[in-house]
């Protein structure tokens, strides 16, 4: 039963760790596109979300080892659990790969898009930090998470209409075709983040209606 | 046959059929299907709860095999008894090690009427079998099921009712279905050995019938390790099958396996004989249709082969007797 316990602590605190990682990434996403659209690209803040993703994917095995450690079968809560981290290891890894693409994105911001640029980033370190809260809320208060997941969903409403009335600006642009197609490529990623935050609620939401009905 | 022989040959029949017994033992998948403990875990605790129950509680052992349910004057008809109880017996092996194979929990009491009324109606036409107890017999096949899933599907609806309004989140969940675990451990526990007490009379019985001077104790003690042999060897097919048969939680477990051990008890007392894989099937159904879990595919098999036991057991009774009748 000893052990038991240890292995569960050992888990919550991975995984607390891992929630607290994916918030230092998001935020220092943030920082990087504020000064992204100012032209002043802190290339510092581009490498923190690189090293949060491998601190994430480190921390991501280390709770798979512990699980793997007496090659049970996963028991349901655990296997619900593992798969909310493996889907917010995937929010990561999306920033990851966004921030890699700003990395080597080699143009000035559109000065026209910038208010809509702005929007959509803010309301996906919102969600971010939403999808983080829902997942600790979802420990002890079903009601409090299920009301975050539709907080979720409104910004994911938001970031929507602020790429669509940024696309419909960029398409009109008459300029060289590599920097409107690399920008629209740009903000496709960016809301690729924000959409896979909204599937990752929309998957916490199915558990806290299976739950209390099962 | 001298009768040490035939005490020797009864003896490794009796551990046959304690094996086929034990290989179609379901009683522990709730704990496989709640994953409650992992299948090396399940198998050694079978093991010694199919031991311990055949050792402590088989001692009352007197059943004699088809007692109420044959109606042959065996002297009359120049009928070797021997030879029929052992064919009944081995039928009942055999079909019990076959879907234990195919991972199709049976009922070893309808195999073995299955095997009674075969020989029955071969040696004495339709006057050779009670149709009368096998028509009582039948009402309750036919309400075991029925039994096991309203009762189940009412506990599931009560339970969720109080699930719904008391818990409040994962943690919550855990600690609730953590105290789930230990009772239906415990449960579980109870039943296998219980379970294990009752069955080796099913295979001892024959073997008491033919010698005194057989030593009860160490004869128990085989029988026990025939179920544990069985139980290790092929259970875990019959486990895994039923386990897997819908989504199980540690409380969804309890609302399966306590309707099943209630019944069964009130069963035992009042000398209904119950299933208890009927009731375990039709109980994993009340808790599908309750909470609304997808059945897993296997369901229709298993209802085919209850229906399937009583001829096939019959048949290959008829079968066999000859074979044995010539050596016994």
């Amino acid at each position: 039963m000893k052990l038991l316990k240890d292995k569960k602590n050992e888990l919550d605190e991975i995984n607390k760790e891992f929630l607290a990682e994916t918030l230092s990434g998001s935020a220092s996403l943030h920082e990087a596109l504020s000064t992204f659209v100012n032209d002043k690209l802190k290339k510092e803040s581009l490498d923190a979300v690189i090293k949060v993703e491998k601190k994430c994917d480190a921390l991501k095995d280390k709770y798979v080892q512990v699980l793997y450690r007496d090659k049970r079968a996963l028991p349901f809560l655990i296997e619900d659990r593992y798969n909310i981290l493996m889907m917010i290891d995937t929010v990561n890894d999306k920033m990851e790969f966004f921030s890699r693409f700003l990395g080597v994105y080699p143009f000035k911001f559109y000065n026209e898009i910038k208010g809509e640029f702005t929007d959509l980033y803010g309301a996906c370190s919102k969600a971010i930090e939403e999808l983080v809260d829902c997942s600790i809320l979802i420990e002890t208060d079903f009601d409090g998470a299920y009301k975050k997941t539709f907080e979720i969903e409104e910004r994911k409403r938001e970031a929507r209409t602020a790429k669509f009335n940024l696309l419909g600006k960029l398409y009109k642009m008459k300029d060289d075709p590599t920097k409107v197609y690399l920008t629209s490529k740009l903000v496709t990623y960016m809301y690729d983040i924000i959409s896979w935050v909204e599937e990752t609620s929309d998957y916490l939401r199915g558990l806290i209606i299976k739950y209390p009905s099962k | 046959m001298a009768l040490e022989y035939i005490v020797i040959i009864f003896l490794i029949i009796s551990i046959i059929i304690s094996f086929g017994i034990g290989a179609n033992d379901e009683t522990m998948a709730p704990l496989y299907g709640s994953r409650i403990l992992n299948m090396k875990q399940i198998l050694i605790l079978a093991a010694i709860f199919a031991i311990a129950g055949a050792f402590l509680l088989g001692e009352g052992v007197s059943k004699s095999v088809g007692d109420k349910i044959l109606l042959l004057d065996y002297e009359a008809a120049g009928i070797n008894q021997n030879a029929v109880v052992m064919t009944i017996l081995i039928s009942t092996a055999i079909v019990l090690i076959l879907s234990s194979a195919f991972g199709l929990p049976i009922s070893s009491t309808h195999a073995t009427i299955g095997g009674i009324m075969g020989i029955g109606i071969l040696l004495g036409g339709e006057n050779g079998v009670n149709w009368g107890t096998i028509l009582e017999m039948s009402m309750w096949w036919l309400a075991s099921p029925v039994i096991g899933f309203t009762v189940t599907y009412a506990v599931v609806k009560v339970l969720n009712k109080h699930k719904l309004k008391t818990l409040k989140g994962f943690q919550d969940f855990q600690r609730s279905e953590n105290k789930y675990s230990y009772i239906i451990l415990i449960i579980i526990c109870i039943t296998a050995f219980s379970r294990a007490g009752n069955d080796c009379s099913n295979a001892v019985g024959i073997v008491v019938g033919v010698g005194d001077e057989i030593n009860l104790t160490l004869l128990l003690l085989m029988t026990g390790f025939g179920l544990a042999a069985g139980v290790m060897v092929l259970g875990r097919i019959v486990i895994k099958s039923l386990g897997k048969m819908t989504e199980l939680r540690p409380s969804t477990a309890f609302a399966v396996q306590l309707p099943t051990a209630a019944v069964m008890l009130i069963g035992t007392i009042q000398k209904i004989p119950l299933s208890g894989s009927h009731l375990l099937v039709a109980s994993l159904v009340g808790l599908s249709k309750a909470s609304n879990t997808p059945m897993k595919k296997g369901l229709w098999k298993i209802i085919a082969i209850w229906l399937l036991t009583f001829p096939i057991a019959a048949i290959l009774s008829i079968i066999l007797y000859f074979p044995i009748n010539l050596l016994i």
